[in-house]
């Protein structure tokens, strides 16, 4: 048998084909992404869950209606491209005058509920969809053995790539699609339906999503979390290539599958995350991505900032006064654990407020954080047998150790971007916590030993531990007020509010944003370390992007950019979590909901609507 | 002219746009204490060389000297330390912060860097009162506790100029100050202008000719990226070559 570099030939051109198809549809997703970005301006978060939908539309159809798979590579993107249109339409039309973070939110919910309806339906094992007779068997070449499925696909992909392309960039269509983009004020002028072509570019670029689905369906299992694994991935493909261009977005999706192809032969260790470590090493070369072009984007998200001055705020002492008396008296009343979950959780949420309520960054990636420096805390208390206060600093020394490193690349990005780079960061951090021995993979590090704190206080007895857990909740609460109400929250407002002008004053916003984000990963490990010594336990879940989904849920329900309004949040999804186990994936579903609501109708949370109203900030 | 008296100079400054060469090796001076207005017609290029003295692009080549000192490689903060402060074209105000809170960043910068999150702002009440002063220099002092965002348009300029006056900069570059502006607030603004421009320099692009023949000691004119003539009201208006590419697209 022939071999390259000590490779047999056959494995690396197998792994070769393997990571073309992959690259394919990391190809296909990111032309859809940048489809839709390019016209709307808005990073489609419900990709992966179309992309689901495409296969589950071809499974159906076949299923109910006898149609094939050739007539479902037309009829599946197309119904999908559909559903769509008319979320375009009702719904994500209203948001594009508002923040592009908030377009982000809403297809974010969206994919919630998708995901949710279509795993309450089928649960989470795969479906078998058969490769059409026609492209059964192979052929056997020189070098390797070539399924037909999977050089249809390749196939495939590459002409619809290059299609799109060609309509967009050398056809009179794509000019005016390229100038609504520029200036779709003047191309209105000119008679052309914008909003129709906008509507018909979202539709387009969900079908495309839907087309990937379809191919995918004979190749991976039918499942309804097919797209949720794949797109965080395709994210970091797209900060890789940059925004700029469609066909920079296929060049590095077809690229990157294939140097994930000819990792997995030389080093499989580390084929899950050298897309992200790529992504790293791009952003501090060329922070705006291969193809892209820098751009600056200005945040604005609609923080309930009211009130002003240096005075003010007696409303909010006297409400977080009262605050910590109920918590005080809560666990005579309340389940205890219930009670801790929530707090935790509560600091959590505090910290992804404090980045995105008050210096306007969204990171989608706070997870990594969390269940970091609760991977840290149970390993240290079960494995090193420290006292759970040493426990708890080592987890949260992690998280602001973490933080500095994560902060310094991904605040190279501003925006969606800096969302995008914070979601792609965690879920490298996800793969790397799946393979590590020390977080024991699936099953996480279980029975970690509470211990007594200071070698004292037995935290195995209930309440001594939550009166814990309440004070390291005061603790991160003081902190987080005192950070915004300080001389540096100030700079931190002023730089959310208008970046350019702090830049001009003499600010150098770069250095403020990292010392936030390190401030706020700090306060996240600590609550994920907490969490995990309450719990005795450190798991896969408080390092998925779900988890990170949850916080920015929470800072919207309770109200960001205010000072309570996630610890409201954080009781309202923790509660809805705790209280509506029983429904299952409903429970993703009303997430979902909830986001799309506040998202759409309840900007302000809850917490934001009453400091609006009263005009007292809280 | 003495180098002392000479603020701030560009030498031979390009700027490339993928072959559009928007700012074309310019060359000029900006004395102290004087007022400087840069005229053109749109597209000349104005605000592209504001963005390369303030160091918001970066050049294609050529130097900037700042006070004898070369700033072309100093990042756009460490330029504003040293005391060149510039303006923006669309407003730049902090729109969601109280118009005092908008001086008083600016008054901040004093202490340095603030990253001192562990205080309380109580810390900043210091420069209170001399925000207030600065709010009663611009005539908003009766708007100090209001959102900076319902501002008209005219206040919100006053604002942005008080902000940047809080620096205490040597050299003010204002773009367009009057762009956008009503009748009154253009007088109103104009004198302001002037009262601030005492013991410093300022350097403006500026569309109306009026204020720039009021307010200017030198204007250079430029076009296409080029500078076309230098000198004062007089010459500049009487410059054939200006009449033709400036007050010849209907900016008289």
């Amino acid at each position: 048998m022939t071999e390259i570099f000590g490779v047999p030939t056959q494995a690396l051109f197998g792994q070769l084909l393997l990571g073309l198809i992959n690259g394919s549809f990391y190809a296909l997703l990111s032309l859809g992404l940048a489809v839709i970005f390019g016209m709307l301006n808005i990073i489609n978060f419900t990709h992966g869950a179309q992309y689901m939908m495409g296969a589950f539309g071809a499974y159906l159809v076949g299923q109910y209606l006898g149609i094939g798979y050739w007539a479902s590579l037309i009829v599946a993107p197309v119904l999908v491209g559909v559903t769509g249109v008319i979320v375009e339409r009702t719904m994500l039309k209203r948001l594009y005058h508002l923040d592009h973070l908030y377009g982000l939110l809403f297809t974010f919910g969206m994919a919630l509920i998708i995901q949710g309806y279509f795993r309450y339906y089928y649960g989470s094992s795969g479906l078998p969809y058969p490769i059409p007779p026609e492209l059964q068997g192979g052929i056997r070449l020189p070098f390797m053995f070539l399924p037909w499925y999977r050089g249809w696909v390749i196939f495939l992909s590459l002409a619809i790539c290059l299609i799109t392309w060609f309509l967009i960039e050398r056809t009179s269509l794509g000019a005016k699609l390229r100038a609504a983009t520029e200036n779709p004020m003047i191309v209105r002028t000119f008679g052309v339906n914008v909003p129709m072509l906008i509507t018909l570019t979202y539709g387009a670029g969900v079908a495309l999503a839907a087309l990937a689905g379809v191919l995918a369906a004979p190749i991976y299992q039918v499942s309804p979390l097919m797209g949720a694994d794949l797109i965080n991935v395709v994210f970091a493909v797209v900060v890789i290539g940059g925004m700029g261009s469609i066909m920079g977005s296929v060049v590095t999706g077809f690229s990157l599958g294939l140097i994930e192809g000819l990792t997995k032969v030389f080093y499989p260790e580390a084929s899950t995350t050298v897309v992200f470590v790529i992504m790293a090493i791009v952003l501090l070369v060329r922070p705006a991505g291969l193809f892209g072009k820098a751009a600056t984007t200005t945040a604005g998200v609609e923080s309930t900032s009211v009130g002003s001055g240096l005075d003010g705020g007696k409303v909010l002492n006297v409400a977080m006064a009262v605050m910590f008396v109920l918590l005080a008296i809560a666990p005579f009343f309340v389940y205890p654990q219930f009670l801790m979950k929530a707090l935790c959780i509560a600091i959590f949420a505090l910290s992804v407020n404090l980045l995105l309520g008050y210096a306007g960054l969204l990171s989608f990636g706070h997870a990594m954080f969390l269940g970091s420096a609760g991977y840290v805390a149970a390993h240290a208390a079960k494995v090193w047998g420290l006292t759970p206060e040493l426990a708890i600093l080592a987890g949260t020394a992690t998280a602001a150790a973490m933080g500095l490193v994560v902060g310094a690349i991904a605040i190279r990005r501003q925006g969606i971007y800096f969302a995008m780079t914070t979601l792609a960061f965690a879920q490298m951090i996800y793969f790397l916590a799946l393979q590590v021995p020390f977080t024991h993979g699936e099953d996480g590090i279980q029975a970690v030993p509470r211990g007594h704190l200071f070698g004292l206080i037995d935290l195995t007895n209930q309440l001594n531990m939550y009166y814990l857990v309440l004070l390291i909740f005061i603790f991160a609460l003081l902190l987080v007020h005192r950070i915004i109400h300080s001389p540096f929250g100030e700079v931190l407002k002023s730089i959310r509010e208008n970046e350019a002008r702090a830049i001009s004053l003499g600010y150098k916003t770069d250095r403020y944003k990292l010392m936030a984000f390190v401030l706020s990963t700090t306060i996240c490990g600590l609550g994920g370390a907490t969490k995990a010594i309450v719990f005795q336990l450190a798991s896969l879940t408080d390092v998925t992007s779900g988890t990170s989904g949850e916080a920015v849920l929470m800072t919207l329900v309770g109200g960001l950019g205010t000072l309570l309004g996630p610890i409201v949040g954080a009781f309202v999804i923790t509660g809805m979590e705790t209280y509506l186990a029983e429904w299952g994936q409903w429970v993703t579903v009303i997430q979902g909901v909830v986001f799309v609501i506040c998202v759409m109708a309840f900007r302000r949370g809850l917490v934001g609507e009453i400091a609006f109203r009263t005009g007292k900030p809280l | 002219m003495s180098q002392d008296d000479v603020i701030l100079e560009a030498r031979d400054l390009v700027k490339d746009f993928a072959g559009f060469l928007a700012v074309n090796h310019a060359s000029f001076k900006v004395r102290r204490n004087t007022i400087h207005a840069l005229i053109g017609p749109n597209g000349a290029g104005k605000t592209t060389l504001f963005n390369l003295l303030t160091k918001f692009l970066p050049p294609t080549q050529g130097q900037i000297v700042f006070n004898g000192e070369d700033i072309t490689a100093l990042p756009p903060a460490e330029v504003a330390r040293r005391g060149l402060v510039r303006s923006f074209q669309i407003s730049a105000v902090f729109p969601h912060l109280s118009v005092l809170d908008n001086v008083r960043i600016a008054l901040q910068r004093q202490r340095g860097g603030s990253f001192d999150f562990w205080r309380s702002r109580k810390v900043l009440e210091v420069y209170h009162d001399r925000a207030m002063q600065l709010l009663h220099d611009v005539g908003l002092t009766e708007y100090a506790a209001e959102q900076a965002v319902s501002l008209p348009y005219g206040r919100k300029r006053a604002l942005e100029l008080a902000t940047t006056l809080a620096l205490e900069p040597q050299l003010m570059l204002l773009d367009e100050p009057m762009a956008g502006m009503a009748h009154e607030d253009i007088q109103r603004i104009q004198e302001l202008i002037r009262t601030v421009s005492k013991g410093r320099t300022v350097l403006m692009v500026e569309h109306n000719l009026n204020v720039v023949a009021s307010l200017s000691d030198t204007i250079t004119v430029l076009t296409r990226g080029k500078i076309l003539v230098e000198g004062d009201y007089k010459t500049v208006s009487a410059n054939a070559d200006v009449q033709e590419a400036y007050m010849g697209v209907g900016h008289g």
